[in-house]
């Protein structure tokens, strides 16, 4: 089997532990296959990749931990956990940010934009080789579809658990409510919550299509998943090896943009088959409603200097 | 030693009760600002998280020092008590070897590595909370040490019955 | 030299060795793990990644529910709501043997079916029944392992979170159907409990109630019963009607509680500490048990030694009878040590490809492998439920694992029945046009 070669010739092959929080169907799983399969390839065995999906090693938080300890050397974590180690990550992960998907990949993994801020964690143990497209985050909910803010009015609608998060839901109409996602589902069944906020591929994989059938397209959030590595891994490789990886981590990015977006149209006629019905929103109207929030958040010179430039590349 | 032993403990039940009125208060004002307020609290769940985990390691420490945790002791008490005594010292440095190695030694690892990142709603450092591990492995080092000078003194009688038993009164 | 054999080696060697020499059972667990750790992770990782599953497996806002209903029923023991309550099931329950722990079996399996915690069950159902048992003469390691047994129960009736995290695993099985296909096994579950304790009281007269009681009676004790009857009508009327999620709920049960206990004057705010420090020290003890269980599970999962068994046990046999009593086997083994989250994560995707191979619906196999685990959180040596169930009732562990066996053996045959007769778990999803 694979983990029996791995462990006898552990002496010749170098596998680098990529923890993962969702399963190995992902895009993003697969984006790892990939950059495994070439870096494996084009050492010609030196180092490979092993993927722990389903959050078998920890949720993400713990997870950078490990990394930053160096119990496993990689892992892949949403971008808005990396704002506990560097509050400037936030400029990433704020709402009607991006134009689009690709518009979001382009700036996110342009050194000429990001580079600093990927490497500003490597004395806490933490280097950013790239992001990921995670998603495009709209809300959905149980009694009807939403097309204005006005719609939101009184809906409690499950956020993550921040106050940028929370703050986000209040412009838009509802009422944020952070909830552990494993308890979100019976509480929308329940009524606790009258709704929630992600992307199609966690709409139709937690199965809230069956529960929550009005998916609205508020666009209003794309957060990156970003895969971090521990720095000291990385400049314990040879050049040519360091090379191969960073090159495939690249050339994953683009990979896992069009898995994801294939991934997004898969998911939407599964939830359909279950019932739900997907409508478009008044995206304007939702964007300048929450617009003030980038006032808000944009404390530092280096959050306002990359975000004009995501701005500028529009 | 005894009288430091309940010094110690009336210190650390006085926490343990404080804590766990604390977590009350902390969850049904959770409840209130969603049903009755209509503005969830962000931190409340948190903050609960917290208290609730400072509250059982320490919970753990004391429980140790009355020893209501849970052993199968079945076969210890089937030998003789000349035996009983070092089969217990044994499992005594088991014990204290996990509390002083993993608890405080790598807790404390752990702690200092998580010391400068932030919490997303409260305001304070991973680290703080991750303290808890190796003060709770401090406090049962306290406790197994007692024992253990207890186990080793001349007036060691056998494994002694653990039964919590008079505690629900009715 | 760390390969997954010698991990398994060393875990299964040292918790044998541990246990036997009197270690606390969460020593024997943690003490094995952490030098797994150590062996997978060098010195210095080791220690510290053993600290930090420590602390993340305690820390987790479901677990709340654990003191919370340890102390609810605490309170409604000292305030005399629970006697009210338990007076009420008797009269009920009339001449059926065991009357106390049959109605424990029954609020424990609707207790669990509304919270969806097994550990919940126990603790809060267990706290409030067993010093009752105690004092009508019951034997407590008994009455102990009748909570513990049928604690599970819930796991299987919706909702349930174990359920949610088979259909997740499993790539987006309906949960709606799991659901109802959960509910014949769970109500088994239930009765079969109920039918040991009856085989158990049967002979014991002092167990036994002599006559029904006057209806004049009945009616005075229902309303006697009734302010506390509120308190379950508020707890589980909040949870189903969405006002709390259950964890919530049971701090709402502790508020509710204690204003009734004011009210009745049964309680002074000078008992109070007590009451607050013999909950946590009780609760403590099991939170710290699951704390140190999930060194375990990381460590297994990091060696992948679960995956390892499965592969090198199938692919020497094509009848789906033999197929099918392997995965049985290997997951009430690899459920001893393992919580059943991981072990429905790493499994799923290992057998449920097999057993749809074999023709077996993905709903089946959800409900029989939630079953199977449903076994292993009440089988030790990490067994959350187990430990709560001794704990509330004082009692010995080796005493409550005794009784426990002939609930295991009622329980297996149950599991058997579950696997080899799909129609009990696929009848209801098709009625009602799920599946
Ligand atoms: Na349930
Ligand atoms: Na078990």
């Amino acid at each position: 089997s694979s983990s029996d070669d791995s462990s006898s010739d552990s002496g010749s092959t170098k596998t680098f532990k990529v923890a993962f929080n969702q399963n190995s169907a992902h895009p993003q799983a697969k984006a790892i296959a990939e950059i495994g399969e070439k870096l494996k390839e084009q050492t010609g065995g030196k180092y490979a990749l092993e993927l722990f999906p389903d959050e078998l090693l920890g949720a993400q938080a713990e997870t950078i931990e490990m990394v930053q300890s160096g119990s496993v050397e990689m892992a892949i974590v949403g971008g808005s956990l990396l704002e506990n180690f560097n509050p400037d990550f936030a400029v990433v992960n704020l709402p009607y940010l991006y134009e689009s998907a690709e518009h979001q990949m382009k700036v996110l993994n342009d050194p000429e934009i990001v580079g600093d801020l990927y490497s500003s964690m490597d004395d806490k143990n933490i280097h950013v080789l790239a992001s990921y497209h995670g998603g495009i985050r709209n809300v959905y909910t149980t009694k009807g579809p939403v097309t204005t803010p006005a719609d939101l009015k009184g809906q409690k609608i499950r956020v993550i658990g921040s106050d940028t998060n929370v703050r986000m839901m209040e412009l838009m109409g509802g009422v944020g409510t952070p909830m552990a996602q494993g308890e979100v589902y019976t509480a929308i069944q329940s009524g606790v919550l009258d709704g929630a906020e992600n992307n199609e591929l966690i709409y139709s994989d937690l199965a809230h299509a069956e529960i929550a059938g009005f998916y609205s397209y508020t666009k209003h959030l794309m957060m990156p998943d970003t895969l971090i590595i521990n720095p000291k891994v990385l400049a314990d490789m040879d050049e040519e090896s360091r090379k191969v990886l960073t090159d495939a981590v690249a050339a994953s990015v683009d990979t896992e943009l069009s898995l994801f977006q294939e991934g997004v149209e898969a998911a939407k006629a599964k939830a359909e088959a279950a019932g739900a019905k997907f409508n478009d929103a008044d995206v304007e109207a939702f964007r300048t409603a929450v617009l003030p929030l980038h006032e808000e958040r944009l404390t530092t010179d280096v959050t306002k200097a990359i975000y004009d430039k995501i701005e500028a590349a529009r | 030693m005894t009288r430091v032993k309940r010094y110690l403990d009336v210190v650390l039940k006085t926490i343990c009760v404080s804590l766990f009125a604390l977590l009350v208060i902390l969850v049904s004002w959770q409840v209130i600002t969603r049903l009755v307020l209509n503005n969830p609290s962000v931190w409340t769940e948190e903050a609960a998280r917290y208290v609730f985990i400072w509250l059982s390691l320490i919970g753990i420490s004391i429980a140790t020092g009355e020893k209501a945790d849970v052993c199968i002791d079945f076969l210890v008490r089937k030998v003789p008590v000349f035996w009983q005594r070092w089969v217990e010292v044994l499992a005594y440095l088991c014990t204290l070897s996990f509390a002083t190695i993993v608890m405080v030694w790598g807790g404390w690892d752990n702690a200092m590595l998580t010391w400068d990142q932030k919490n997303p709603v409260l305001p304070l450092n991973a680290g703080v909370l991750y303290l808890a591990v190796p003060v709770s492995g401090a406090l049962l080092t306290l406790y197994l040490l007692f024992h253990l000078v207890r186990t080793l003194s001349p007036s060691y009688t056998g494994v002694e019955e653990i039964a919590p038993e008079d505690e629900v009164e009715l | 030299m760390t390969d997954a054999a010698t991990i398994g080696f060393v875990l299964l060697g040292g918790m044998a060795l541990l246990l036997a020499i009197g270690a606390p059972v969460s020593i024997s667990i943690a003490l094995p793990s952490a030098v797994c750790m150590v062996l997978v992770l060098g010195w210095d990782n080791g220690i510290l990644t053993s600290a930090q599953r420590m602390f993340k497996g305690v820390d987790s806002f479901p677990l709340l529910a654990i003191p919370f209903f340890v102390l609810a029923g605490q309170i409604m023991n000292n305030g005399g709501i629970a006697a009210r309550l338990i007076n009420l099931a008797k009269v009920m329950v009339g001449k059926t043997p065991g009357p106390l722990t049959q109605t424990n079996v029954m609020a424990n399996m609707l207790f669990g079916a509304i919270s969806g915690s097994a550990v919940a069950a126990a603790a809060a159902v267990g706290t409030t029944m067993s010093p009752m048992q105690k004092k009508e003469g019951y034997d407590k390691a008994f009455s102990a392992a009748a909570n513990v047994a049928s604690a599970p129960a819930g796991m299987l009736i919706p909702p349930s979170n174990t359920l949610i995290v088979f259909a997740l695993a499993s790539g987006g099985t309906s949960i709606g159907a799991l659901f109802m296909a959960g509910y014949i096994p769970g109500i088994l579950w239930a009765l079969s409990c109920a039918v040991v304790v009856w085989w158990y009281a049967r002979k014991r007269p002092e167990l036994n109630a002599t006559s029904w009681t006057p209806f004049p009676v009945v009616v005075k004790t229902f309303l006697q019963a009734l302010p506390s009857l509120t308190l379950v009508v508020i707890v589980i009327g909040g949870i189903v009607a969405g006002k709390f999620t259950p964890t919530e709920g049971s701090a709402v049960a502790v508020v509710y509680a204690l204003l009734l206990s004011f009210l009745y004057r049964a309680i002074k705010v000078s008992d109070l500490p007590h009451i607050l420090y013999t909950a946590c020290r009780t609760s403590s003890v099991v939170i710290f048990l699951i704390g140190v269980s999930s060194i375990m599970s990381w460590v297994m999962s990091f060696t992948k030694i679960p995956q390892l068994m499965a592969e090198s046990l199938f692919g020497w046999t094509d009848s789906k009878v033999v197929v099918l009593l392997i995965m049985m086997v290997l997951l009430l083994i690899i459920g001893i040590p393992l919580d059943p989250t991981p072990a429905i994560l790493i499994f799923t995707p290992i057998f449920l490809p097999i057993a749809i191979d074999f023709g077996i619906h993905p709903v089946h196999f959800g409900i029989m492998m939630v079953f199977n685990l449903s076994i292993a959180v009440i089988s030790p040596p990490s067994a959350p439920v187990l430990f709560v169930g001794a704990q509330v009732a004082g009692a010995r562990l080796e005493a409550v694992i005794a009784r426990l066996m002939p609930f295991f053996l009622v329980l297996i045959a149950v599991l058997f029945l579950v696997v080899f007769v799909p129609e009990l778990s696929l009848w209801l999803p098709r009625l009602t046009g799920l599946i």
